[in-house]
């Protein structure tokens, strides 16, 4: 039998290593490279700004698998290297070693890269972005010498850090450009939530501000910020989003926010897919990119089996990112451009809620649940569902979420 | 009648009272903090059975999760275990659920940790 032509996925981040294993498990016979331009193991990110940061994981328990496991599967790890071209009429990839590569398909899971800052004072040690393990570690190894630490973004990731800090008993202060942090994705009333779970937590939050340069002689002493406010800090860390890895076949595939794919994961150029942070793919009638580990795993492994059985597998996971702050937990499933929520039920004052964002035809488009675990499933598979609901039911807590629909 | 020698001969052999059989109807569970151990109790079509509480992946209470039939998903990343003995039908998780053995005298449940 003729061995199928090799796979390679680029990005062994958490898409890329559940593609490959899927390819496997999917009965696919022939090589599978999987590339990394970091040299690390693959290895999860989300407990880089929570257990690793506050030091009740260590970095040792952090690998997504163990070495055996991508020899018992033949997944041939290439790590710390990082591919600058792939010729799509030869259908070869030329690493930076010079290493050239023959492919069959490609997925590309390049994941995301951060934006970062360009002001003054940018190279001053003690300034600190979070996106890989060696980040983590290095922020980790600097705290010792650090009382005072400044935290631009309140995004979730400036948030979890935020969080962390506050554990290890520094002095923290974020500062957010916006009014409130997070309304752009939950509206106003939910952001002044979280505003007043940092500073209730004695976590100080500047918003409507943002970071000017930063001063000091070799290390970071000072942000200073266009209001004119100088925070004296020790360490700095810029948590201000980021954007996708599209600079591979940038010019071939189409793209827009992620490469564009289809409910399959294919995107515009034959044998060439996309699956995780880096790929906007269609979710109720529009292309979407998200940046949560759930998507990245599902999406992975579902583009995975439409790699080996074509277009079997259409993907229609509801989005969904969880978060962990001052020991709370929150869950958040959908997709909205709803400014804000409809139904709130529980009690927010002991945070222990949930919000519901429903358009017109009475349809949950995304709901944040905080401290409710047991309502996630539910409320999954309502979203899923996508059936109009009673919305006096779903804002009485004693009601099941089994029996809301109208 | 209840048994005292049976009872003894649960406790020599490790086992906890951990509650009333009429406390789990079948298609259900419930979590129990014994020792330090947190199990989680579930019956299915009359049988009871015992495994971790907590889930093996990352950390979520099993018991805020869905049962359905033998099918235990986790509220936080919805890894699936087979509740019967603890097998990950579905990942994330890759580890399976520690099982406990579990019995029933005299309508209580014993379980051994
Ligand atoms: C600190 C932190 C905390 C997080 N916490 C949460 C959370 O609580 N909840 C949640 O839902 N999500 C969380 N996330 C997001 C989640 O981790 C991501 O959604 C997920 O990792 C995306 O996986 P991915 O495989 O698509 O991309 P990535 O994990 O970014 O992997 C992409 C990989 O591709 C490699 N790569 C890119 N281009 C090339 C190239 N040209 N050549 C070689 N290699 C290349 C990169 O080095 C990278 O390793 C967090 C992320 C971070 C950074
Ligand atoms: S904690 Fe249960 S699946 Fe992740």
């Amino acid at each position: 039998m003729r061995e199928s032509k090799p796979i390679i996925i680029i990005g062994a981040g958490l898409s890329g290593l559940h593609a490959a294993e899927t390819l496997r498990h999917e009965g696919f016979d022939g090589r599978i490279i999987l590339i990394d331009r970091e040299k690390e193991y693959p290895y999860d990110r989300p407990p880089l700004s929570k257990e690793l940061m506050m030091g009740t994981m260590s970095s040792s328990e952090i690998y997504l698998r163990t070495i055996s496991e991508y020899e018992r599967l033949k997944i041939e790890l290439r790590l710390g290297l990082n591919i600058d071209e792939i010729n799509t009429e030869n259908k070869t990839l030329i690493a930076d070693d010079g290493t050239i590569i023959h492919w069959g398909k490609i997925l590309l899971a390049t994941g995301t890269k951060l934006r970062e800052l360009n002001i003054p004072g940018n190279n001053l040690e003690g300034i600190h972005y979070l996106k890989t393990l060696a980040d983590a570690k290095s922020v980790r190894q600097s705290l010792d010498d650090v009382n005072q630490i400044v935290i631009i973004g309140a995004g979730f990731i400036g948030a979890e850090l935020a969080s962390s800090f506050n554990k290890l008993g520094k002095e923290v202060t974020i500062v957010e450009k916006s009014e409130t942090p997070l309304a752009h994705i939950f509206g106003d009333e939910v952001g002044k939530y979280f505003f007043n779970l940092h500073t209730s937590h004695g976590v100080n939050v500047i918003t409507g501000d943002s970071v000017e340069r930063f001063e000091g002689t070799d290390r970071v002493e000072r942000v200073v910020t266009r209001d004119g406010k100088n925070i004296s800090c020790q360490a700095v860390i810029v948590g201000i989003g980021v954007k996708p890895n599209t600079e591979l076949l940038q010019e071939k595939i189409s793209c827009e926010n992620g490469y564009i794919v289809n409910e399959f994961g294919e995107t515009s150029l034959p044998d060439v897919y996309a699956a995780g942070d880096c790929a906007s793919w269609p979710y109720q009638g529009k292309h979407i990119r998200v940046e949560h580990w759930d998507h990245a795993m599902n999406h992975g492994k579902n583009v995975a089996i439409n790699m080996v059985q074509n277009q079997t597998a259409p993907y229609h996971k509801v989005p969904y990112f969880w978060s962990d702050q001052y020991g709370y937990r929150f869950q958040y499933f959908g997709y909205t451009t709803l400014p804000k929520p409809t139904v709130w039920r529980g009690d927010v004052q002991n945070h222990r809620f949930s919000c519901f964002y429903i358009n017109n035809e009475g349809i949950i488009e995304a709901a944040l649940i905080v401290n409710q675990p047991k309502e996630a499933l539910p409320v999954r598979r309502l979203i899923a569902e996508q059936k109009s609901v009673d919305m006096e039911q779903l804002a009485n807590p004693q009601s099941s979420l089994k029996k809301v629909h109208t | 009648m209840i048994d005292k020698t049976n009872y003894t001969e649960l406790t020599n052999n490790g086992y906890h009272f951990v509650g009333y059989s009429t406390s789990i109807p079948d298609g259900e569970m419930q979590e129990l903090t014994v020792g330090k151990e947190v199990v989680l109790i579930a019956r299915i079509d009359g049988n009871l059975y015992a495994v971790d509480g907590i889930c093996s992946h990352a950390y979520a209470e099993l018991v805020d999760g869905e049962l359905d039939e033998h099918c235990l998903y986790c509220p936080l990343h919805f890894a699936c275990f087979d509740v019967r003995n603890g097998e990950v039908l579905e990942g994330p998780a890759t580890e399976p659920l520690p099982v406990f053995d579990v019995t029933e005298e005299n309508g209580e449940i014993w379980v051994k940790v």
